[in-house]
């Protein structure tokens, strides 16, 4: 019973649609307005609920959307909103009922205005928890004829609602029925594709056009199969109603473009999986796989000012900064915004910025350079030395890219000297100048003021 | 009952105004669940707080669902790479073409046409650079508007580009440098669509364009070549066209406009655009490109084989379609499926198999629209607040913007042909309508194509002015499941383009009294 979840009438009658279609059945011109108020399905599990609490008292008025009372179920307590402005007349089932069933009385409801002393309690509506069509209250009786009208047989009711003016008819299509005798209402049931069903909307000038040619009232559109969207009755309908087409073929017709509303996700074809990149046996085939052609730039670089430093850092702060730090962080900043290579070429989200002038085409772009350091004369430094990671399929495959991409691989202290070191990158056809640009920035930053590094 | 309406309405509304107090927010019962948690949670939030709802992708199927999910009370996030929101569609599609097509119209017009009306223009000068600033001024117009709607609906936008950490989370490169990560109990994919490139052509958006090129070319190509006959290629085309541009559409199938396009119509809009100056090449494939010299040659032949020639152009338009744009977005890394066609897989509620991540617009099934996106992200959000939604995908039209208009909804005679559905066909010209002949403007005609049997309307056909406005009402008809009879009885103002409508539905169930 963790959350409260506060359900609309609304949504709840969607389970239970028969509870809005209800409203009408069973009730005779003196106490039309009192109506019976089940127990609504507030999930399409829903089979029976507690009444945790009445909001409103006997004999008060409510507005549409006042909460109504508080249904507890086995799996939420939710509040149950009242659809239409109205007056609870009477409370069947009070707070604390155990397992009402969906569909049984719990209240007896009133239409707003209505005055309650002079109603008549309905009789419990046995039909109406079940969902069965309520057997009809139509005084005529007349029934609903198989197949075609007998034009006889419905001539009286084309007597009895003489031609109105049509402007007129169409305004009040719908109006008009509020006229008739409530028992009326009772007809039409269940809101399934090609049922007959009460027409709530205006008749489509087609079909009221064709009932009235055929000497029936706009009242009759109520028992003929509606296949029209939301069960409208369309003009097909009424020509198979009359028979001049077949019956089945409305429904059949609202099937096919039924099936056509909604996307077509059959047959659908799976990708197949990329080819994942088989690690096991290209090691026979590494050496011919064609690498990007690269060019070894170097350059000389005297580590001198940074041992200096290093020192310096040590005997003020007692901390120890191994070589491979500074080379790193010279390295970082010496990555920033390097020119662009001559071969590179703008992504699809350059290009698309550009159009829009977000921003020009980059012309730098952040390198990915990792120095490999030799020294000239090897010297043991007390540097406490990373080993070098081992080998994996990767380097392998791309003996010479590997070192500059895994970005793991620090430059170590291994080899190098205080004094001149070579400092080399491989770079790319046409990447150059972008690699001599990123050796300089290292030499400038190793060289001249190393301390700038590490404070 | 109606008659009852009137002042029960009024009553209720005094009501209300005495009963504010205790439900001021009347709201579906999962966002009530959600705003109860919400509301718990708030004080402590952290960057890594889990939203209900993250959306990747602003553009409209993205923008639209995070909005519509703000209203609903959802806490929500929308990431977009680009720097600005709105997608292909308002930086580099629907909206700036719009504004090309309509200066450019206004442009052929004055040189043209406004002699005969007695509109006497002297020197009439193109300056390319201002119509595309007029275009620039619409599109950032329209972008920062969704910006507001953002703020107003609460939702969190991040700019960045978002790949999938894990089934909730989505690790965010953000624009302005540095990381994020952002959780979500539900996700859509909005991720959209990108042009299909040509093989064997390099898109470079100067020389070899897409439709992002062709919307922002810095001077007008003496040639141009268009691969590919849909709208898009013809909507460009007519703008360069209009503009001063000797234009030549390749187009592999046998009419233009595409699959969706009712023969008829097609070939009518042809026959005009011919007149405007376009040339066709129908049935014809593009062998090879070579866009190494200073213009770009393209070979083609009959698509069924025959003579081979060269084309020479200064500007190819690539415009042979769209495909679904998922790269980087790390669905390996949750294991999603796609098509053979890049869409990425759903069920009938946007599922995808992992039943939080639903995916909506052009990156999953359906036709690649702007107002399908827009339609899909409603829907899905509606299902996660009112376990309910619905597109009616055979009541989206379709329009093409080119002067005359191209409009249709529903089926077209091929497909009812092949369906084998019996059908009748009715047409209304534009020549015979009274505002079409004032105007000076009468290309193009209105078709419906109705079912034999019942008059249900199946389809609906328009080439000519004002198609795409006019659309509306056959959209309208058809989700309502109208008969050409209903539209026929309707009444339609006089003098008015609509009017050639309604008879063309009188055409198809009795008679036009125009024509």
């Amino acid at each position: 019973m963790g959350s409260i979840v506060r359900r609309s009438a609304c949504m709840a009658s969607r389970y239970a649609p028969s509870y809005a279609a209800r409203r009408g059945f069973n009730v005779s011109v003196r106490d039309e307005a009192a109506q019976n108020f089940t127990m609504p399905a507030l999930s399409p599990t829903m089979t029976e609920g507690n009444i945790s609490g009445w909001r409103v008292k006997e004999g008060d008025s409510f507005s549409a959307g006042d909460v109504l009372l508080e249904i507890e179920t086995d799996k939420a307590t939710m509040d149950v909103e009242a659809q239409d402005d109205g007056i609870l007349v009477k409370v069947m089932q009070a707070d604390g009922s155990k397992g009402v069933k969906v569909g049984h009385r719990i209240a007896v409801t009133a239409e707003a205005g209505d005055d309650i002393n002079s109603l008549e309690i309905p009789q419990e509506d046995a039909s109406a928890s079940a969902g069965e069509p309520a057997k009809k209250n139509r005084p005529s009786p007349q029934d609903e004829t198989e197949g075609g009208i007998d034009t006889t047989e419905s001539s009286p009711s084309a007597a009895e609602a003489p031609p109105a003016s049509r402007p007129e008819a169409d305004a009040e299509a719908g109006g008009a029925s509020a006229t008739r005798p409530a028992a009326q209402k009772a007809e039409g049931q269940g809101s399934q594709g090609d049922k007959a069903q009460k027409q709530k909307y205006p008749l489509y000038p087609s079909v009221e056009h064709l009932l009235r040619q055929n000497g029936m009232s706009k009242e009759d559109a109520d028992k003929i199969p509606a296949s029209g969207p939301g069960g409208r009755l369309l003009k097909g309908d009424v020509l198979a109603y009359f028979g001049h087409i077949s019956k089945d073929y409305p429904a059949q017709a609202s099937a096919r473009l039924s099936k056509l509303s909604h996307l077509d996700l059959s047959n659908i074809q799976l990708a197949q999986p990329a080819p994942k990149p088989d690690a096991a046996q290209p090691a026979a085939k590494a050496p011919e796989l064609e690498l990007p052609k690269e060019t070894e730039v170097a350059v000389p670089v005297s580590l001198s000012a940074v041992i200096a430093t290093q020192k310096r850092v040590q005997d003020s702060l007692g901390i120890f900064l191994p070589l491979s730090t500074f080379i790193a962080r010279a390295s970082e900043l010496a990555n920033e915004a390097l020119p662009l290579g001559k071969n590179r070429k703008p992504t699809a989200d350059d290009l698309f910025n550009s159009v829009l002038g977000l921003d020009k085409v980059a012309k730098t772009s952040r390198g990915q350079y990792v120095p490999q350091v030799t020294g000239l004369a090897p010297m043991p430094l007390a540097a406490p030395t990373k080993s070098a990671k081992k080998p994996d399929i990767l380097d392998i495959l791309a003996p010479k890219k590997a070192l500059k991409k895994t970005s793991a691989v620090r430059p170590g202290a291994v080899g190098v000297t205080t004094g001149e070191n070579v400092f080399s990158v491989t770079a790319k056809l046409g990447e150059e100048a972008r690699a001599a640009e990123y050796l300089g920035r290292m030499k400038m930053a190793l060289e001249q003021e190393p301390g700038r590094l590490v404070v | 009952m109606f008659s009852r309406l009137l002042p029960r309405t009024a009553a209720r509304g005094a009501l209300q105004a005495q009963n504010q107090t205790p439900h001021i927010i009347r709201a579906t019962p999962v966002t009530s669940c959600l705003q109860s948690r919400i509301s718990q949670r708030r004080g402590f939030a952290t960057p890594t707080e889990e939203k209900d709802l993250v959306i990747v992708g602003g553009g409209v199927a993205g923008y639209v669902a995070a909005i519509k999910a703000g209203q609903e009370g959802l806490k929500v996030a929308c990431i977009e790479k680009r720097g600005s929101l709105g997608g292909t569609c308002l930086n580099v599609g629907c909206i700036p073409s719009k504004s090309l097509l309509n200066n450019s119209h206004l442009y052929h017009q004055i040189l043209h046409d406004t002699k005969n009306r007695g509109i006497e223009v002297g020197d009439v000068k193109l300056n390319l650079e201002q119509m595309m600033k007029a275009k620039d001024t619409s599109v950032s117009g329209l972008t920062k508007g969704i910006e507001f709607l953002f703020k107003k609906n609460n939702v969190e936008y991040i700019k960045g580009t978002g790949a999938f950490a894990d089934e909730h989370t989505i690790a965010v490169n953000l624009v302005d440098g540095g990381e994020t990560s952002v959780r979500g109990k539900n996700i859509f994919i909005a991720t959209g669509s990108e042009s299909t490139p040509f093989p064997g052509l390099e898109i470079d958006e100067k020389k070899v364009i897409t439709s992002t090129g062709a919307i922002a070319l810095k001077e007008v190509p003496k040639k141009m070549v268009v691969i590919g006959g849909g709208i898009i290629g013809l909507e460009m085309g007519s703008v360069w066209s209009r503009l001063g541009s000797e234009v030549t559409v390749v187009e592999f199938l046998g009419q233009i406009g595409g699959p969706g396009m009712d023969a008829e119509i097609s070939k009518n809009i042809q026959k005009t655009l011919g007149k405007q100056g376009m040339k066709f090449m129908l049935n014809t494939k593009v062998t090879q490109g070579d866009d190494s010299g200073e213009t770009v040659k393209l070979d083609v032949e009959a698509s069924k084989g025959g003579k081979a020639q060269t084309l020479d152009a200064d500007v190819v338009l690539v415009a042979i379609g769209r495909r679904p744009y998922t790269a980087g977005l790390g669905l390996d890394n949750i294991g999603l499926e796609t098509d053979n066609r890049g869409r990425l897989v759903i069920d009938s509620e946007y599922r995808t198999k992992i039943p939080h991540i639903r995916v909506i617009g052009d990156c999953t099934f359906g036709p690649m629209l702007a107002h399908k996106a827009e339609e899909e992200a409603v829907a899905a959000v509606e299902f996660l607040t009112k376990n309910y939604g619905h597109v009616n995908y055979n009541a989206i039209p379709s329009v093409m913007y080119t002067h005359p208009e191209v409009a249709w909804v529903g089926q077209n005679e091929a497909e009812l042909k092949e369906a084998g559905v019996k059908y009748k066909v009715g047409t209304f010209p534009f020549s015979a309508n009274s505002r079409a002949k004032t105007n000076l403007d009468t290309d193009g005609m209105v078709k419906f194509v109705a079912d034999a049997e019942t008059d249900r309307i199946l389809g609906i056909h328009i080439v000519g002015p004002n198609a795409g406005e006019m659309i509306a009402e056959g959209t309208l008809a058809l989700e309502y499941g109208a008969s050409t009879e209903d539209v026929g009885r309707t009444s339609h103002a006089h003098p008015t383009l609509a009017e050639a409508f309604k008879e063309a539905a009188m055409a198809t169930y009795g008679k036009a009294i125009h024509y």
